[in-house]
Parts: structure tokens; sequence; C-alpha cells
């Protein structure tokens, strides 16, 4: 979908980030500069919840009157219903705080454009592989804190099924809750399985956490940027060849899906 | 104005620093140019005095992510950015969009001050919004915190921001090098340098507030059990 320039408009990415990790920030920065290259708004930036600058101090970047917040969010969830709304004073989908009027859209990982990205990434992690001798596995956190946590994925799941992909499984995963990723091996019926992470970025959990859960790792290793050698796919493991992709956010085509959701706020609250 | 605009306007009387940079203007036929400052001189001289040149602003993260001995950065307010670099810039809006990577919203929040509009958060307040595995921070108690910014905080701890907030707005910290230092990591005043604000607590702090807290709570149970 193509969006009209908004040459008075500020656009506001807002992500997890981390003190820990240095990967986890990048795809954010990265989809920031992917947008600023194209000269749509007036600016762009982002914010981050454990990350310089803060939510709070975003208000201190801007100088539109107008702002779009695209929440580079995985799912809908605590953060995107609860902390960012409350650190950006957001009452509802169109907030003014302190003069400037400030749009809050959905988050990308609920987008029906992440399907096709998903797709994508798969073929490009296993080229040349027949899907109908592959399961594709989208794997995430999961928690019995949220139930929103796993619905992108299962919705993924579904919609990768009706869209008709040849996969011969599809299934979704996580790590923190049945079914486990583990046990990944178990859950395919083909000799070929292809990991999606859907993540945004590559940080603890995509690449340091669920390598370890396959079976690639045999402890956490260091972050992904600190790493002289990057994984090399295919992995010959438990009896089957196991394609692992880098976190679905990592994807440059993702600065699509911040501004589908900007245009998907506008036509859905008439704001043209 | 814009930001990009009051930026220009600042260095046109004066401005050069901010935190470990130096902002130069008028470098070899680009208007504006950053550089580690214990590089200034080299980056005046011919080719950049041999510096490695990083045109445009898109660099700037990579080179503020990790520090002069490769470790990551986690806070911005380090004062161990890596040295031997220069990066021209064609405006001011890319000199503004780099110092954003550099130094997160510092331009907007000391701009902010100046006009007497920057909003301060207490660090109660923003304890008091931690979730999750951070809610124990909230319980630190204040000669814990008073402690912590003495441990944490100030250049003698790699951070150079000039701490603005309070434990609440009754109780300010506690005297000290961190408390007292002014967010201007080299002996420029503030008529050339823009100061480093820190409006509220950061991240890194509030963790160490959790093990601090977690670390009180053991120890009163301990004693608790001990009697």
């Amino acid at each position: 979908m193509s969006i009209a320039p908004k040459p008075n408009s500020a656009l506001l990415i807002v992500g997890h980030g981390s003190t820990e990790n240095p990967d986890s920030s990048t795809p954010y920065f990265d989809h920031a500069d992917e947008i600023r290259r194209r000269n749509l708004f007036a600016e762009v930036h982002c914010c981050f919840w454990k990350e310089e600058p803060s939510m709070r101090e975003a208000f201190y970047l801007i100088d539109a009157e107008e702002v779009y917040v695209v929440p580079d969010f995985i799912s809908e969830g605590y953060f995107t219903q609860d902390v960012i709304p409350r650190e950006l004073n957001l009452t509802g989908p169109t907030t003014i705080v302190r003069g400037k009027t400030f749009h809050y859209c959905l988050p990308v990982g609920v987008h029906r454009s992440m399907t096709d990205l998903i797709l994508k990434r798969a073929k490009d992690v296993a080229p040349g592989v027949d899907p109908a001798t592959t399961t594709l596995i989208i794997t995430g956190h999961g928690t019995g804190l949220n139930q929103n946590s796993t619905k992108a994925i299962r919705d993924q799941v579904d919609l990768i099924i009706a869209a008709g992909a040849g996969y011969a499984a599809v299934l979704d995963a996580y790590m923190e809750e049945p079914p486990f990723i583990a046990e990944w091996d178990q859950m395919s019926p083909t000799p070929n399985v292809v990991i999606v992470p859907f993540f945004i970025s590559d940080g603890l959990h995509s690449f340091q956490d669920i390598p370890v859960l396959l079976g690639i790792e045999t402890e956490v290793g260091a972050a992904a940027s600190q790493r002289e050698v990057f994984r090399q796919n295919p992995h010959s493991l438990r009896g089957k060849t196991l394609f692992y992709s880098s976190a679905i956010g990592t994807e440059r085509l993702l600065a699509d899906v911040i501004l589908d959701q900007v245009s998907d706020f506008d036509q859905l609250h008439q704001n043209q | 104005m814009t930001t990009a605009l009051k930026l220009r306007e600042l260095l046109r009387n004066g401005i050069h620093r901010i935190g470990e940079l130096e902002l130069l203007s008028d470098v070899y036929g680009f208007p504006y140019a950053i550089c580690h400052m214990a590089d200034a001189e080299l980056a005046t001289e011919p080719a950049f005095g041999g510096l490695e040149v990083h045109e445009g602003p898109n660099d700037a993260r990579d080179l503020s992510t990790y520090g002069v001995d490769g470790t990551y950065r986690f806070t911005k307010g380090q004062v161990n950015l890596k040295r031997g670099w220069v990066m021209p810039l064609e405006t001011e809006e890319d000199l503004r969009i780099a110092l954003d990577q550099f130094y997160p919203a510092c331009v907007g929040l000391f701009l902010a001050q100046q006009g007497g509009t920057l909003e301060i958060e207490m660090l109660r307040d923003k304890l008091n919004r931690q979730t999750g595995m951070y809610r124990f921070a909230r319980s630190i108690s204040d000669a814990g915190a008073q402690k912590l910014v003495q441990e944490v905080c100030g250049p003698a701890h790699q951070c150079a921001k000039k701490i603005l907030w309070k434990l609440d707005p009754t109780t300010p910290l506690d005297d000290s090098e961190a408390s007292r230092f002014n967010g201007i990591p080299s002996d420029l005043t503030e008529a050339e340098s823009i100061p480093l604000l820190c409006r509220e607590a950061c991240n890194h702090f509030v963790a160490e507030c959790r093990k601090a807290a977690k670390a009180e709570f053991e120890a009163k149970a301990a004693t608790e059990k001990q009697a």
C-alpha cells in the first residue's frame, strides 16, 4: 500500500530496547533510516521502554504538530495497550498532548502484510527447499500473563495455511508455553523444518535463547553483532534438516508495514 | 523555529561541544562536521587529518554503540566514545539527526530547559511505574537510592549527564560529585557546550535500584531470622 507524503507530520517508532543487548534496537533504527530516506515525513524518530531516548523524552525530539505513533511490536498486549499509552499520555486513537496531536496506530505485528514477510523470510532462509517436504514453524515468546502475546502468531499460522503456500505443515511454538519450541523435531512430520522467530530483533530470545532450545547451541552465546561467524544453515539435528532464520523484525521491508499501519489508521479514522 | 534551526543558532553563538563531541562549522566545504573532542584539531587539517570519514548522519548509531574498549554503551551519557573518525554533514537537520543518535534528545532537552518547558521526573515516580521483574525496584529505601546515585551516576562512573531529578519533590539528592556535576565532560562553560541533561533516571539506574532493593530485602529478612 502506498502512503501519501506527510510533510508536516512526524513518525514516532516505539520499541522495547535493552540495556543489555546492543542488537535489540538495531531494527528500529534501520526501519527509521529506511523511512527517512523516502522523505515521507517531516521527521522520523525512535523511542524505547528500556533504552534512550525514553518515550517521555520523545516529546523533546519532535517539532511537528502532528505525530503518528507506531509500536514496532510484534503483538497487541501489555506494552501496546498499557505501557505506551501511559508513557505518551495517549487516551485514544487520537490525543492532543501539550498542543501536539498524536495518532496511535496498531502494532506492526498484527498487520495482514506480515504474512507475506514471513513467507518471504522462510523462502529466503531455505532456498530451493520444496515446501511439500517442509514444516514451517513460527515461534515466539509466549507467556501465561497475556493471551494476546500468542494470538498474533496463531493468526499468522491460520493465514499462511489459508494462503496455500504449499508447506506440509505450518505450526506455532513458544519458548515459555506449549507447544514448546524445544520440541520442534517431534512436532514436525517432515524431513525439512524452517523456523522463523516472530520477534522484532535478533536480541536475547531469538539469537541467544532459542538456538539453545533448538539444540543448535549448547549454551547461550554472545550477541548477534558480536559473533565472528554468523550461524550457518542448514543444521543437521535430531534426524532433520533445520533452517533457522533471523527475527522477522530484521526484515527491511518491515518499514513498509510501519507505513501500512499509518495508512490504515488514516483510512479507519478518516484522517486524510 | 525547528530544533535544527535553533541548533544552528546555538553554533553561531559560540556553542561547539556536546558531551564528548566537538561540533565544527564550515570544514572543507561542509557546513558542519562532528568528531570526538580529542580529535578536534586533526579534523580541521587537510583531508580531515587522516580521520576515518563517515559522511552523513547514518553511521552515528554505529559509532556510538560500542565504547573505546569495545563494550556496549548501554547508557548514552557514558564518557567512552571512540576516537579516530569525523562526520561531515550537509545540513543542520543532518547534524540534529546525528546528535540525536549520539545523545538521544539531548539538544531538545536543553532547548526545553532554556525555554522553561522541560518537565522533570522524580525517581519515585519512575520506579513506581516499573512492572514485571523491575517492580521490585520501587521498594528501595531513600538511603539506598541516595547511595546508588553516588555509586552509579556522575563522570566517575562514566555518566556525564547533569542530574535534574530528586527522589521526590521534597527530597533532593545528597551533595556529591555526581549530584553536582554540570553535564559538561570537559573544562568548557555552558557558553561553549550544551550540557547533557538527565530529566529522568535511566534504565541502568532502575536496574541497579532493583538489585539494591533485593539486597535490602534479603538483609532485612536475614536480620529478622536471626532475631
